[in-house]
């Protein structure tokens, strides 16, 4: 089972690198929304017997972040009319072998943490770090607003995943709450997409700092 | 119970002498004078010999009760802070009238009885808390008395020198006393000497009392706020405010245990101020500054007889620590009496002429008689000249080098060096203060505002004499203060108890009491056979080239040039020549301006690169979300690091 959960993850894993390399925006939105996939099985991986609760968490998971949250944004992607982030802060390859030096620390680095016996073979800590790296290093390094929200949304995986390590004690309370936050979050910047291309023209959101003060 | 009541009678007559101060002068004046005096006898009242009182509250500030205590060194400054706190009340009548200044004469009422009253609660106090209340309270009131003239912009830059270096210091004095309270458990001060893990702290206290004292690194604010601020308020401030900073030092040297190098520090430091006061004193133009650095000078002479104290009682307190002390404590009383009687006498030449820089004055003497005879006679009293007092605090504090010097020990190592430095001090203080007298009072106007001066009116003439008067007491009967020297000095030390004064003091003061007859004798003489003879008049600087013009007198500046000269080094005058040219020279001109060492080449440069890096780090916030989340990252990435790899 654990073999099954870490394959899982490692695919979450090479996702992320997927989605630090490409310049295209629906395939970092495919990408993102692939990974939420992949994630949202895993409590069925988890669980040793299937009950309704976990089913009806994976089916949620999997609805939104693989089907509704995607299908916003490519919403939000029409309407601005981009397909690409072209004049990123970071650059496509930097950022690859930023994302790759940062998986291999959080590997490291999950190596070195005092964790519970039980975890020490699974990935999930390292993948967990992995996925957070990946987003953060997402939302600085991406001018475009489309490709921040899904750094957020990869930054969340990270953090969901850091989560099932206690899918034992607390079946997904706090991971249900922070998806709702962020389904919210995603319709709005999805407005807000669509109300900055209209005033701006453009979806940098470097010319946004002009409004400060 | 009586001291209760006059203390408590003090306290509400300043209060109420600051909030009268705006509107009736006349009342502030009375209620100010009774304040003081109220104070003054209670300082008296324990000095002489009356029980130590203590006083506590019932209700509490600030979460602890309030707890003042006026034992004989509290006493002793008290004394100097009525005086002073008193004598300048009356002359700001006559200093800063409100037909003169209408705007800030009510306001500098207001916070000079506020000023007398914190100092009087700074000395009051026992509780940490509220010391440290009554402290920045005190620290307040003197700014806005220094920018009462606030319109100039070097008055505002000076307020704001002075706010900015007083709470440096006042920060090291919350950590001193946080760290007080936090080791002993209680804000409660008091004799603590058996806490030796205390003993760290006097580093902390030295660098926070040290600011306000004028010691010579700390002494920044100190110029540009007594030469800017108006003559009563200099007066105060540097008679009795900076040794608020020398009370707290000698106050907490007297509880606290001390570090085993407390006492040569102090004593560098003492000599390092005393060199250099004196060398900068001789080197200013402005005759305030002049005053200012001497200030300097003159706390560097205390802190010489504190550390040879503190060395002292670390050998065993041996009896030439006592005379050190001794001599520190007097000079306290005689430098604050004779400070603020030459500031008064600035501050009357301000008046009359409108100026400070001694190179626009000159020939005052004719113009201003008293205000003449009062300035060289606190002149000669702060250069140590017998038969003034000056020379019998310094005297004693000799007595204590020479001493500890012929005692053979270890200590002679530091003694005979501040010996010299106390020797260099002296002679130079008597060339800065010949060079003040002489230029401002002597020889003929530079000036037509010098040629325009009148004398100062009775209300400021009235101080000046008073503290003359002071100062001629303390002069010709110094075994007089003796008993009140002695229980201070019992109260900081308890093994320094008894004692009658020494034999030599006693010599003194005949001596003085001779010396002064037989200068009056003399002077009396001297009038009669002018009188009968006839006198021929000459002007003092002349150099036979007073005429054609009063310009071409000797000067202040080439008067100190050779002594200054000396100290180059640290002085490092600003010099711009223009050479004349040709056999027939249109222009030559000659510019000397004496910069403030450590402030212009040491804290600006400091000040200059904080700027230059918080520049930097302002550029690196520019609202961009991004940024941000990467400054996000690398803490956090930095203090995982720190996890890491802090623990192996």
């Amino acid at each position: 089972m654990n073999d099954w959960l870490n394959l899982l993850i490692g695919l979450a894993m090479g996702l992320n690198l997927v989605a630090l390399g490409t310049s295209r925006l629906p395939s970092l939105i495919r990408v993102a929304a692939l990974q939420g996939m992949v994630l949202g099985i895993m409590p069925l991986v988890i669980e040793h017997e299937l009950r309704l609760l976990a089913v009806a968490v994976a089916i949620a998971t999997v609805a939104i972040k693989g089907l509704v949250i995607p299908a916003l944004l490519r919403r939000a992607m029409r309407t601005a009319n981009i397909d690409r982030d072209l004049h990123p802060l970071i650059g496509f390859l930097p950022s690859l072998l930023l994302g790759a030096a940062g998986m291999i620390g959080a590997v490291v680095l999950a190596s070195r943490l005092p964790l519970l016996p039980e975890h020490h073979e699974s990935l999930l800590v390292a993948g967990s770090l992995a996925s957070v790296l990946a987003g953060l290093l997402l939302l600085i390094g991406r001018s475009k607003a489309i490709s921040q929200v899904c750094g957020y949304l990869i930054l969340e995986n990270g953090i969901y995943l850091f989560g099932l390590l206690l899918i034992h004690s607390v079946p997904l309370l706090v991971e249900g709450g922070i998806l709702l936050d962020l389904t919210v979050a995603v319709f709005v910047t999805g407005i807000i997409v669509d109300r900055i291309q209209r005033a701006f023209d453009s979806l940098d959101t470097r010319k946004l700092t002009v409004l400060r003060e | 119970m009586m001291m209760d009541w006059l203390i408590a009678g003090a306290v509400i007559m300043l209060v109420a002498a600051a909030l009268s101060g705006a509107r009736f002068p006349r009342v502030w004046l009375a209620l100010t004078l009774a304040g003081t005096a109220t104070l003054l006898a209670t300082a008296f009242w324990t000095l002489g010999g009356g029980a130590e009182w203590d006083w506590r509250s019932s209700f509490a500030v600030g979460g602890e009760r309030i707890h003042l205590r006026l034992d004989a060194l509290s006493a002793w400054f008290l004394a100097l802070v009525a005086v002073v706190g008193g004598g300048g009340a009356v002359y700001a009548r006559g200093y800063w009238p409100d037909c003169e200044h209408p705007a800030s004469a009510g306001r500098g009422r207001t916070w000079w009885s506020m000023l007398v009253l914190c100092m009087s609660l700074v000395l009051l106090c026992a509780n940490g808390l509220h010391f440290l209340m009554a402290w920045e309270a005190f620290a307040l009131s003197a700014f806005f008395l220094i920018t009462l003239e606030r319109e100039r912009r070097e008055t505002r830059a000076a307020g704001w020198l002075y706010l900015a270096a007083s709470h440096a210091g006042t920060l090291g004095l919350f950590a001193f006393f946080s760290l007080l309270a936090t080791k002993t458990g209680s804000w409660e001060l008091g004799p603590m000497r058996d806490h030796a893990e205390l003993a760290p702290l006097f580093w902390v206290a030295l660098f926070g009392f040290g600011v306000k004292a004028g010691m010579f690194p700390l002494h920044i604010w100190l110029p540009s706020a007594h030469a800017n601020a108006p003559s009563h308020v200099s007066a105060i401030m540097s008679g009795v405010a900076i040794k608020m900073g020398l009370y707290g030092l000698v106050r907490f040297s007297g509880w606290l245990p001390l570090p085993a190098g407390a006492g040569w520090v102090v004593l560098a430091l003492g000599a390092v101020s005393a060199v250099l006061g004196a060398a900068f004193a001789l080197a200013q133009n402005d005759l305030k500054r002049l005053l200012a650095y001497c200030s300097v000078e003159n706390m560097g002479v205390i802190l010489i007889g504190l550390g040879v104290a503190l060395l002292g009682t670390a050998n065993g307190d041996t009896a030439w620590g006592r005379l050190a002390m001794a001599g520190a404590l007097l000079h306290v009383w005689n430098h604050g009496a004779f400070k603020a009687l030459l500031f008064f006498g600035a501050g009357s030449v301000l008046h009359a002429t409108g100026t400070r820089e001694m190179s626009r004055l000159g020939g005052l003497w004719r113009a201003m008689p008293w205000t003449a005879s009062l300035f060289a006679f606190g002149s000669a009293a702060i250069s140590a000249l017998p038969p003034l007092n000056g020379f019998v605090s310094e005297w004693l504090v000799y007595l204590g080098l020479f001493d500890a010097a012929a005692s053979h020990t270890r200590v002679a190592v530091a003694i005979v060096p501040a010996t010299i430095a106390l020797g260099v001090t002296g002679a130079l203080a008597l060339a800065g203060f010949v060079k003040a007298s002489a230029v401002v009072f002597l020889g003929a106007p530079r000036t037509q505002v010098a040629v325009h001066a009148h004398e100062c009116g009775w209300w400021m003439r009235a101080p000046m004499l008073a503290l003359a008067g002071i100062c001629a007491c303390l002069a010709l009967a110094p075994a007089a203060v003796w008993p009140f020297i002695s229980r201070v000095l019992v109260g900081w030390r308890s093994a320094w108890s008894g004692g009658k004064p020494p034999a030599s003091l006693i010599t003194l003061g005949y001596t003085h009491l001779a010396l002064a007859a037989s200068l009056t004798v003399a002077a009396i003489a001297l009038w009669f056979r002018s009188r009968t003879n006839g006198v021929r008049r000459a002007l003092t600087w002349d150099c036979g080239y007073a005429l054609p013009t009063a310009r071409m007198q000797y000067t202040g500046g080439s008067f100190a040039a050779l002594a200054s000269g000396w100290f180059g080094w640290v002085l490092r005058p600003e010099r711009r020549l223009h050479w004349p040219r040709g056999p027939f020279p249109r222009q030559a001109d000659f510019v000397e301006r004496i910069p403030e060492t450590v402030l212009e080449r040491v804290i600006g440069p400091v000040g200059d690169a904080v700027m230059v890096a918080s520049a930097w780090v302002r550029q690196r916030q520019q609202g961009s979300l991004p940024d941000y989340i990467l400054y996000l990252v690398a803490a956090l990435a930095a203090m995982g690091a720190l996890v890491l790899f802090g623990s192996i």
